[in-house]
């Protein structure tokens, strides 16, 4: 089964080129990692897959639905969350909870049950009726991360959402990301934390808006001879500076 | 419809959680009421006065005595000839003079019209048209007076033709402009509330990351918008009841009209602002971009709204500008229904013109605000 199908998808920003004919696909149930510099074209992939930008040319399906003509229909088969974890800061837990399960159109008996099952899946229990403010960064994220799927979609992007948080936290939510892959769900994930590339079932590393390597961690270390993400990463970046027209 | 819902209470919550907010509601018509009440007069009172009088005599006595009574003039004082009266007026001691000629007296009653000149220092204009007519309707009520004393019948009097204009103000009897001046602020407050606070509401959400979130949930455009915009409309009509409470509290100026007729077209004028500070979401990033697009707008609008300057004194190009502008019709119909009670079928007119403007400036603005980035 493929979760997600991208044939030489390419978006432009003037005469400026994001993304160059980039193709991949990941397969239901994957972690599939995205790894660049800044800059590199991740988050504008990751935003024409969630349908909030129009490509400029190529193909690309999720859950089965072209992007083009069927972004509606994705919204509701996709959980989206960015760097800037997109809380009301001025709304309690339970606030932020019913305020997204409303808008994914959830029954008010759902959000309900729902809000409970977070509350308790999250530990927050205690914190339910605090302003989101007040939470730490992590707690923050990983209620970010419990929002965007309170319709429950199969497939979850996530857009570095570990930057700026202290390592433990960063842990604590690579464990979450399991748990949710292990109940078969779709992860998408882009990062610039080379460590957390080890955790994916297989990484992209984009380069200039191309992808110039796309393996499973294992092999990308085989084949660079090193014994790191971080160094396979810095062969990547070398490789692709030295040769800049091999892709 | 449900999703709506939702913006909404979660609109109202974080309104709510903002005490400023709340007090600014509730304090700021006050405030604005009073100071701009106060201060944007067009009333002129204690116009300084001087007088030359070449005539001494009982008749020209009784002049003097006239403008020194009326409350709109300060007596300065008795000056002797033309030429200290232009000093006067240079120096700025004065602003007005009133000479009599020698032999008033007598060329009154023996009726070979005579000359009674006024000086009036015109720099500020608008004063001195309005001090010029209070000097014009004391000398009508003294001719009369004297018509009267010389054993003209009253109705003799009412025949005769006196040859300056009497102006008769209805709906203002007081002439007061505060009473224009307060429906107006009215208007511009609920433009205030509904262009600026429209655009910072959607722009904020963008600055913080929200905005993007709710891209991604099947969420619909106009139900994004309209469950942003319908709180405010509520705040603006809760503001819009305070301003007239406190126009009639401090003012003692209540509203002659219907009050349902006021909120009909308030809530049409709303449309075409509440459009603005979308569209202005729509072209900016931050709140600050946001705030001077609004603000861009609301100057030209207030300006070219007949609010301070009338607009038949404007030049026939800017004034068909004007029909664009939805103020300039809410501010005729605010000051009617206020001011004078003018049932809503005379006013259809207005009400038609600002309805298909507020629809059409809305329905563009929404329909600029994608959700997708092509």
């Amino acid at each position: 089964m493929i979760a997600v199908e991208v044939k030489e998808l390419t978006r432009r920003f003037g005469n400026f080129t994001a993304v160059k004919k980039v193709s991949f696909s990941v397969r239901k149930g994957e972690i599939f990692g995205f790894l660049g510099a800044n800059g590199a074209g991740k988050t504008t992939t990751i935003r024409m897959l969630c349908g909030l930008l129009v490509p400029s040319s190529g193909q690309a399906r999720v859950a089965g639905l072209d992007v083009y003509t069927e972004y509606e229909q994705i919204k509701k088969n996709i959980g989206y969350m960015s760097q800037r974890f997109s809380l009301y800061e001025d709304l309690t837990v339970r606030e932020n909870i019913r305020f997204y399960g409303g808008v994914y159109g959830l029954s008010r008996a759902q959000i309900k049950e729902r809000t409970e099952e977070l509350l308790s899946f999250l530990k927050l229990h205690e914190q339910a009726h605090k302003l989101t403010a007040s939470l730490p960064l992590g707690w923050k994220q990983r209620l970010a991360l419990s929002t965007a799927m309170l319709h429950n979609p199969q497939i979850i992007f996530l857009d570095e959402p570990t930057s700026g948080v202290d390592p433990v936290s960063r842990k604590n939510f690579w464990l979450l990301i399991y748990q949710l892959a292990s109940e078969g769900r779709t992860i998408f994930v882009t990062t610039h934390f080379m460590d957390e590339a080890e955790y994916c079932n297989r990484v992209s590393i984009m380069q200039d808006g191309v992808i110039a390597e796309l393996d499973s961690p294992q092999e990308l270390k085989k084949k660079y001879h090193a014994s790191n993400m971080q160094s396979v990463f810095m062969n990547v970046v070398k490789r692709a500076q030295n040769e800049p027209d091999s892709f | 419809m449900q999703r709506i819902l939702y913006i909404i209470q979660k609109e109202f919550r974080q309104i709510l959680r903002e005490k400023v907010f709340i007090g600014l509601i509730f304090g700021s018509p006050f405030i604005q009421i009073v100071i701009l009440g106060f201060a944007i007069t067009m009333d002129v009172k204690n116009v300084s006065l001087a007088v030359v009088d070449y005539d001494h005599s009982v008749y020209s006595r009784r002049l003097i005595d006239a403008f020194t009574v009326a409350g709109s003039f300060r007596f300065e004082g008795v000056l002797t000839s033309e030429k200290q009266v232009k000093i006067a007026l240079d120096k700025g001691d004065i602003k007005l003079a009133l000479i009599i000629p020698p032999h008033f007296e007598r060329d009154l009653i023996n009726g070979s019209h005579p000359k009674v000149q006024a000086l009036v220092d015109g720099v500020d204009g608008n004063s001195a048209g309005v001090a010029l007519a209070y000097v014009n309707q004391i000398a009508i009520k003294l001719q009369k007076e004297w018509l009267k004393n010389a054993g003209v019948t009253v109705s003799k009097i009412k025949e005769i033709h006196l040859t300056t204009i009497e102006p008769r103000m209805q709906y203002n009897a007081s002439l007061e402009s505060v009473n224009n001046i307060v429906p107006g602020i009215l208007a511009v407050m609920l433009m205030i509330i509904t262009s600026f606070l429209t655009g910072m509401s959607i722009v904020r959400e963008r600055e913080i990351g929200t905005l993007e979130q709710l891209m991604v949930t099947p969420i619909r455009s106009y139900e994004l918008i309209l469950g942003k915009v319908i709180p405010l409309l509520i705040v603006a009509f809760l503001l819009l009841n305070v301003g007239i409470i406190a126009a009639g509290l401090v003012f003692n100026v209540w509203m002659k009209g219907n009050i349902f007729a006021l909120y009909l077209t308030a809530f049409f004028f709303s449309w075409s602002t509440l459009g603005v500070g979308v569209f202005a979401s729509t072209i900016t990033r931050t709140q600050q971009q946001a705030m001077f697009v609004a603000y861009f707008f609301m100057i030209f609008a207030t300006l070219l709204s007949g609010f301070f300057i009338p607009i038949e004194n404007m030049p026939k190009v800017i004034q068909g500008i004007t029909y664009l502008n939805p103020l300039r019709y809410f501010m005729v119909i605010i000051r009617e229904i206020f001011l004078k009670g003018t049932p809503l079928n005379l006013l259809w007119q207005e009400t038609l013109a600002m309805a298909l403007f507020g629809m059409g400036t809305f329905v563009f603005a929404s329909l600029r605000f994608k959700k997708r980035i092509s």
